[in-house]
């Protein structure tokens, strides 16, 4: 029996319509539309994903943490519906403001109480914050190794194999379990789960951890920090140019497109 | 005189008779008893409510030969002579009863032999017999020379031999009995010129001078050959490969008094009701459906898949389900009857011990799913219902397809439909990508959102289409606009509007249909909403037919009704619209599976400058645009495009518009005009654009002052 973790995050749901996404500048946070629930992080699906593609070869149990200041149950569970054996959340009011680096050490905290594990598995990064520390951050706490964008992660008896894209092809790497491997989308999308998992998600246990049942007392939230979050501002210009014929246009609009440095 | 009066061998006719029936009888019993049994391997499922209607509807069908009938063209007119062999063999039947059963077996032939009765009832069968005789032949021409498209399947040796068995005992029974009238009338006494074929052969054979020992010989010899040949039959029927004049009648009777499309809700608490794999995991009234079915062959040649040139027949599903339960079914009784003779575990051991028992068999020699029909033909459905309309005996081929999927989506979603499905479950719609808000069409149109202003008299539903995919955000536009002109005061529920769930039930994920289904039931219900209008007729038939089960219960209107009513009351100001030809697209879910026809040919005819032309076929012929039944969101990879092929009916018509009052169907058709290369001659419209279109502006207004 191996013991995987998976790490995921519940994010604003990255596919919402442009129509319905605005940032509070003041408060450095984007505003959760009305009606429109969170989604787990794709990136922390595909994570899921290889840590069920390596259940269905060999006995595993699967372990999916997630962390927030308030997590939606709904959300967090459909881990648990897709194939997890069980849910553990970290949640607390503290958590709101917590970074990349405050994250990494209490999913660790929360990876040590836990205490068995052979495999723990991240996703690329977070699809909000896109900052990608949050895998490497934990392999560091918990002194282990850490191989990043996996497209393939397979678990052995006492080591962790890996391949990942490189650039003139791909790498095959091997660790000694445990490790945490970070994945990308090539392990493949997360299975949806049918009425028969669905169902049986109901039953599986969730158990949930506030800082202090993590040890996590006083937390510098201020190591590091946002500065400034904004929606860029996009203009789009068109202008028609005219003439005479084909030629004359073709003139004009290579002319114009050289004054504008675009060729 | 009858023959059983007589003695044979020393032994009397009554004798004989009684014997040789009870043979047959129990023969009969015997094999019907399996049958029946065989069907209650099957699941539980209740059709015994409202009886007596049940059992009136069914005389009326059967009766009326109705839903047969009403198939009958010029080009194939084989329903009027099953209708004729249908009442030509009901009366030889009663005739059978009545001077066979009580005139021979309990001797009342003293009493009938040359009554008026007999005159009359005989002279009747010698007109119906011809009847029979004339539509056996046309079956003879029909099966074996003609073989139109619906008959032409591979049949099996044992299907060939019953149809030609059956055919060949239907016409001799009938020419037997010509002979039995006239050697009768011939020996015993002839009563006159009635019944007619009956005295002229017995008047030929007493001028032909054959004696009347002879006469007596070939009667008797007669008589007994016709009944051992209707205890033949009785014995063979049901062990033949036709058993629909057994069971079609039953079938009838136990019929969907439902809405035909409404599918059944299942309780995904109970894991036996999730989906269907085995035979016996279909319910005995689906088995049912094998066993009426005449191999008529009419779903064959209606179903948009089967012409499209996909892999599913809904008629070889039906028989391929009887065969299935007539070869493997047998195995299975035997597997039932040994977990009910294993006596109940009173400890662990034998708990344990009682297992291999338990573990439900196997079939032996094939699968259903895989070597009945395959994966492919299950997702080939359109759910359009075609092949429902045109069944005779009201076999429900859509549902057991459902019922399949629900199998198929049980562990996990199958791939190909998996992003739409996860974008049901985690947005609530099923177009993923869209660019679209729900309320971004209603931008500048000022119209009210239930949640912050529920006094509103209807709620317009907008549907997952037609608030966030590109083209059909015109409809809902136009909707809006047509219904803020006629003064309703309606509202929209913008983002709290989730999928009515018809995409995730027709593609077999009930789970998440009911889940989508409980979340617009109780948000109607906290916003008190009576009165629903949708322009969608999937979420039409959903909201309407399907959400009563899971406790919601609203009027619902489809748009065609609510602005056909709008146009009766002269709340809309209609103008002349620029000359236009259009022809209408029935769509499925509004026609076949509603009965709406009319009200959106209303509201074109309505429409001064628009002439409505009809394309076949229409109304409940109607032919799918493909993309019922989740199939707008699965690739249509195999065959034509069932779009294309309608888009081409539509335009051999030579319209301009092609109207439609689905988005589906829009969708379908205007991808189908761009491949064709005709988006330019033949627009696609739904009915409230065009109605929109002819409003009269405030500007036109000011022109007639």
């Amino acid at each position: 029996m191996k013991n995987i973790i998976v790490c995921m995050k519940q994010v604003l749901d990255p596919e919402i319509p442009l129509s319905l996404f605005h940032i509070d500048t003041e408060a450095r946070l984007a505003i959760p539309p009305k009606a429109t629930p969170p989604v787990l992080s794709p990136f922390d699906e595909n994570a899921l994903e290889a840590a069920l593609k390596i259940k269905d070869a060999r006995e595993s149990n699967v372990t999916v943490i997630s962390l927030g200041k308030k997590l939606n149950r709904v959300v967090v569970s459909s881990a648990l519906a897709a194939g997890a054996d069980h849910l553990v959340l970290l949640q607390d009011e503290a958590f709101g403001d917590f970074n990349t680096y405050l994250t990494a050490g209490a999913l660790a905290a929360a990876i040590k109480k836990l205490g068995e594990y052979d495999l723990i598995l991240c996703g690329l990064q977070a699809a909000d914050t896109n900052t990608g520390q949050v895998g490497t951050g934990i392999a560091s706490m918990l002194g282990i190794p850490c191989i990043t964008e996996a497209s393939k992660v397979e678990l052995d008896d006492n080591k962790v194999r890996v391949e990942k894209a490189s650039a003139d092809g791909s790498e095959v790497i091997e660790a000694p379990a445990p490790a945490v491997v970070t994945t990308n989308y090539e392990v493949g999308v997360l299975r949806e789960p049918g009425v028969e998992a669905f169902m049986s998600a109901a039953k599986k246990p969730i158990t949930t951890w506030d800082a202090r049942e993590l040890g996590i007392e006083t937390a510098d939230t201020d190591c590091f920090s946002l500065v400034r979050m904004y929606e860029p501002t996009q203009e789009g210009k068109c202008e028609i140019l005219e003439g005479a014929g084909p030629e004359e246009k073709a003139e004009k609009l290579v002319n114009r497109l050289v004054e504008v440095k675009v060729i | 005189m009858s023959p059983v009066a007589e003695n044979y061998l020393g032994i009397t006719g009554y004798l004989v008779f009684w014997f040789l029936f009870a043979i047959a009888l129990g023969l009969f019993i015997q094999r019907v008893s399996l049958l029946i049994r065989l069907l209650k391997l099957g699941r539980p499922e209740n059709r015994f409510d409202r009886l007596a209607y049940r059992f009136i509807n069914m005389l009326a069908l059967a009766f009326t030969q109705w839903r047969n009938l009403k198939a009958a063209t010029l080009k194939d007119p084989s329903p009027i002579g099953h209708a004729f062999m249908f009442w030509g063999l009901g009366l030889f039947f009663i005739a059978y009863l009545v001077f066979i059963g009580f005139g021979s077996g309990f001797g009342l032939f003293t009493v009938l032999s040359g009554s008026a009765f007999e005159i009359v009832f005989f002279s009747i069968l010698d007109i119906a017999a011809i009847l029979v005789i004339i539509a056996m032949l046309w079956v003879i021409i029909k099966r074996y020379v003609i073989r139109p498209e619906r008959l032409k399947r591979e049949e099996t040796t044992e299907e060939k031999i019953t149809q030609a068995a059956l055919i060949a005992v239907i016409i001799v029974l009938m020419l037997l009995h010509y002979g039995m009238e006239g050697f009768g009338y011939a020996a015993y006494g002839i009563p006159g010129s009635w019944p007619p074929l009956g005295t002229a052969l017995a008047d030929t054979l007493v001028n032909a001078g054959i004696s009347r020992d002879s006469l007596v010989a070939v009667y008797k010899s007669l008589w007994w050959f016709n009944y051992i040949l209707l205890l033949g039959a009785v014995i063979y029927a049901p062990r033949s490969k036709h058993l629909h004049p057994l069971f079609s009648f039953s079938n009838m009777a136990f019929k969907n008094l439902n809405p035909g499309g409404a599918l059944k809700t299942i309780d995904i608490q109970k894991k036996e009701e999730w989906g269907v794999s085995r035979i016996q995991d279909f319910s005995w009234k689906q088995l049912l459906d094998g066993y009426a079915c005449t191999w008529c062959g009419r779903c064959h040649t209606v179903c948009p898949a089967q012409l499209s040139g996909k892999s599913l027949s809904p008629r070889e599903l039906i028989l391929g389900m009887k065969e299935h339960l007539l070869k493997v079914g047998p195995d299975l009784l035997k597997a039932k009857a040994a977990v009910a003779a294993v006596p109940v575990a009173t400890d662990e051991a034998g708990a344990a011990g009682s297992e291999p028992a338990v573990a439900p068999p196997e079939s032996p020699e094939k699968a259903f799913i895989g070597d009945v029909i395959s994966e492919d033909a299950i997702w080939a459905c359109t759910t359009c219902l075609a092949c429902q309309e045109v069944c005779p005996v009201n076999n429900e081929q859509m549902h057991n397809i459902i019922d399949l999927r629900r199998y198929l989506q049980m562990a996990a979603v199958t791939e190909t439909a998996r992003d739409t499905m996860k974008n049901l479950r985690v947005r609530g719609n099923p177009w993923r990508g869209t660019m679209y808000a729900r309320t971004d069409w209603a931008e500048g149109l000022d119209i009210k959102i239930i949640g912050e202003d529920s006094h509103v008299d209807v709620l317009y539903w907008v549907g997952c289409t037609e608030a966030l995919e590109d083209r059909s955000l015109k409809v809902a536009q136009a909707v809006a606009r047509l219904m803020k002109q006629a003064g309703v005061n309606f509202g929209i529920l913008g983002e709290e509007e989730m999928c009515c769930g018809d995409p995730a039930r027709r593609l077999g994920a009930e789970h998440l249909f009911q889940m989508l289904a409980m979340n617009n039931i109780q948000l109607f219900s906290s916003y008190n909403i009576k009165k629903i209008v949708t322009a969608c007729p999937h979420c039409f038939n959903t909201l309407k037919n399907e959400y009563p089960r899971l406790g919601g219960q609203f009027e619902v209107i489809h748009h065609s009704q609510f602005i056909a009513d709008l146009i009766r009351r002269n709340l809309l100001k209609i103008n002349q619209l620029e000359e236009a030809v259009v022809t209408y697209q029935d769509p499925c879910y509004l026609g076949r599976y509603n009965g709406i026809y009319q009200p959106p040919r209303q509201i074109l005819k309505s429409i001064p400058g628009v002439t409505l032309v009809e394309m076949e076929p229409n109304r409940k012929d109607g032919f799918c645009c493909g993309g019922g039944g989740g199939r707008m969101w699965l690739e249509e990879d195999t065959g034509q495009r069932i779009s294309e092929m309608r888009l081409s009916q539509a335009m051999d018509t030579r319209v301009q518009v092609m109207a439609t009052a689905c988005p589906f169907c829009l969708q379908m058709f205007e991808d189908a005009a761009r491949v064709k290369e005709v988006d330019e001659s033949l627009k696609i419209r739904d009915i409230a654009e065009l109605v929109a279109e002819a409003l009269e502006t405030p500007a036109d207004a000011g022109d007639k002052a």
